[in-house]
């Protein structure tokens, strides 16, 4: 008899083998009864998280120097020790990111108190948006003026 | 009293709010997931590091205006039963009820619950009944700006907020419509419906979040990308689709109503007459009831006025409410007993339904 097919977030055996399509890439993932339940299998989010993890190549060992949390410890429980691992595993978790979010970077708010990135950055990304409609109107005049603030914006959230 | 009967007791946005209730959309909910810099996160770090990082939170929250006359909740000093009660009107989740060394801060209306060691340090959420997306957004973006101005946040200039999980990094914002959708469950177009929220980034989960069945037809819609894009395009992207839900919704239910003519309203009259009647209640049989009845308020075929009253049962109808309004435990068949009563007594000077006028 062959080998049973290990659940992709713990180490029991996998009774629930789905397949799914999300922006047109197909995944495919094992789970357990006790995982499938609940992680809810019809969840995108915890569905990918759990096909990168069984994917994704062995990484050579890393340990986080802040909290001692390894990338093994990461396999197991799919989330991770402290704010520094996100440093210490930072190339490994691109990948992974890149499937669960589609992005690896973040272009939302900051704390208060900080740069105000967040703002420009929600600026830019207006901006950006009323140009394309500008264009779509043909509203040239416009479109000229939006392309100028978004060359600026660009420039001061440029890494210094 | 307890803080927990003191929740119970007190009128609250999901429950009394006469006029606030609307039809399809039952509540919006923000939530932002944020953790302490230098911190490790819930699940990793180690007894006193928990208690610290419970104490930091709690006393930050603690001098925001918004909890002033609020609760804290530590879930290690609560019972069984008072925790259950919190996870079923959704101010904490099953998780941080299970553990031991997470607590709650909730408002006095009850609109915002702050979870603290939960999977990150904190999780603010605010809740509004009805569809009002950007109020309740503009609620937890003064939150997190007044506690972002009293704690240091874990927060990278690359990935943004630092969460223990990768599907919560960047904005570590949650957005979510629980919706209403007898019409389109009755037509058999939910599966297709799904689908589509699920292709496009979005989940569809039952009534008590992940995990759970749609009891009631109701149904909670959230975004999943919370990385690479702005807080403003996630709201933007959740609104319009809530909007294309709600507007199929309307489509089927006039479909229903007009296809099946007597059909429709025996179908609701039936469950008005069998909730009035029942002596024993189970909690799926009551959520399915009150959906039919929640359904006749927004067609017109029962007052518009009582909608409330029907929400409030469909909370207070679960099985941990049920018991701590009887104050008691009781077993599977007296909660039956005690659920029907409330709901018997409740429903008592409903008027007849009558035909659609929507």
């Amino acid at each position: 008899m062959s080998q049973p097919i290990k659940c992709s977030l713990c180490e029991e055996a996998a009774t629930v083998h789905l397949s799914q399509v999300v922006h047109g890439n197909v995944t495919k993932v094992h789970l357990c009864e006790a995982c499938a339940q609940k992680g809810g299998a019809t969840d995108p989010a915890v569905f990918q998280l759990a096909d990168a993890l069984t994917t994704s190549s062995p990484a050579p060992t890393l340990s986080c120097p802040k909290c001692g949390f390894t990338d093994i410890d990461f396999r197991k429980r799919g989330r991770l020790g402290c704010p520094s691992c996100w440093e210490t595993f930072g190339d490994a978790l691109d990948g992974l990111l890149l499937k669960v979010q589609h992005e690896a970077s973040h272009v939302g708010r900051t704390p208060a108190g900080t740069l105000p990135t967040g703002q420009l950055r929600r600026r830019l990304d207006a901006a950006r948006l009323e140009m394309e409609k500008a264009i779509t109107a043909e509203d040239y005049e416009s479109a000229a003026r939006l392309r100028d603030e978004i060359a600026g914006l660009e420039k001061q959230l440029a890494p210094a | 009293m307890s803080s927990v009967e003191d929740i119970l007791a007190a009128e609250n946005e999901l429950t009394h709010l006469l006029g606030a209730q609307q039809a399809v959309v039952l509540s919006t909910r923000i939530r932002l997931a944020r953790n302490l810099d230098g911190m490790p996160f819930p699940g990793w770090a180690k007894l006193p590091q928990r208690k610290e990082i419970s104490d930091r939170c709690i006393e930050a929250l603690d001098a925001l205006p918004k909890f002033r006359r609020g609760h804290v909740l530590r879930m290690g000093e609560l019972g069984d039963r008072d925790r259950a009660v919190l996870v079923e009107r959704h101010l904490v989740s099953k998780e941080l009820a299970a553990g031991k060394s997470g607590a709650a801060v909730i408002s006095r209306d009850q609109t915002c619950s702050v979870m603290v060691n939960e999977e990150d340090h904190l999780r603010i959420q605010v809740v509004k009944a009805g569809w009002h997306l950007r109020g309740t957004w503009h609620i937890a973006e003064l939150l997190d700006d007044a506690l972002g101005g009293s704690l240091k946040l874990a927060f990278s200039d690359r990935l943004g907020y630092l969460t223990a999980c990768p599907t919560n990094v960047g904005t570590g914002l949650r957005a979510s419509a629980m919706v209403h959708l007898p019409g389109l469950c009755l037509a058999g177009h939910m599966d297709k419906v799904s689908r589509a929220l699920n292709q496009d980034g979005l989940a569809v989960r039952g009534w008590l979040g992940e995990g759970t069945e749609a009891a009631g037809n109701v149904f909670q819609i959230s975004n999943q990308q919370t990385l690479g894009l702005s807080e403003e395009a996630i709201l933007k992207h959740l609104g319009g689709w809530i909007k294309n839900v709600v507007e199929q919704e309307w489509n089927a239910r006039r479909k229903l109503a007009q296809e099946e003519g007597e059909k429709f309203v025996d179908r609701l009259a039936r469950s008005l007459g069998l909730l009035r009647s029942a002596r024993l209640l189970t909690s799926s049989e009551a959520m399915n009831m009150l959906s039919h009845l929640r359904l006749a308020c927004d067609m017109g075929c029962l007052p518009e006025e009582r909608r409330h009253l029907v929400d409030r049962l469909m909370i207070e109808g679960q099985p941990a409410h049920v018991q701590a309004r009887a104050g008691q435990e009781l077993d599977s068949d007296g909660r039956d007993r005690r659920r029907a009563t409330v709901v018997r007594e409740a429903l008592k000077d409903f008027p007849e339904v009558v035909p659609p006028t929507a």
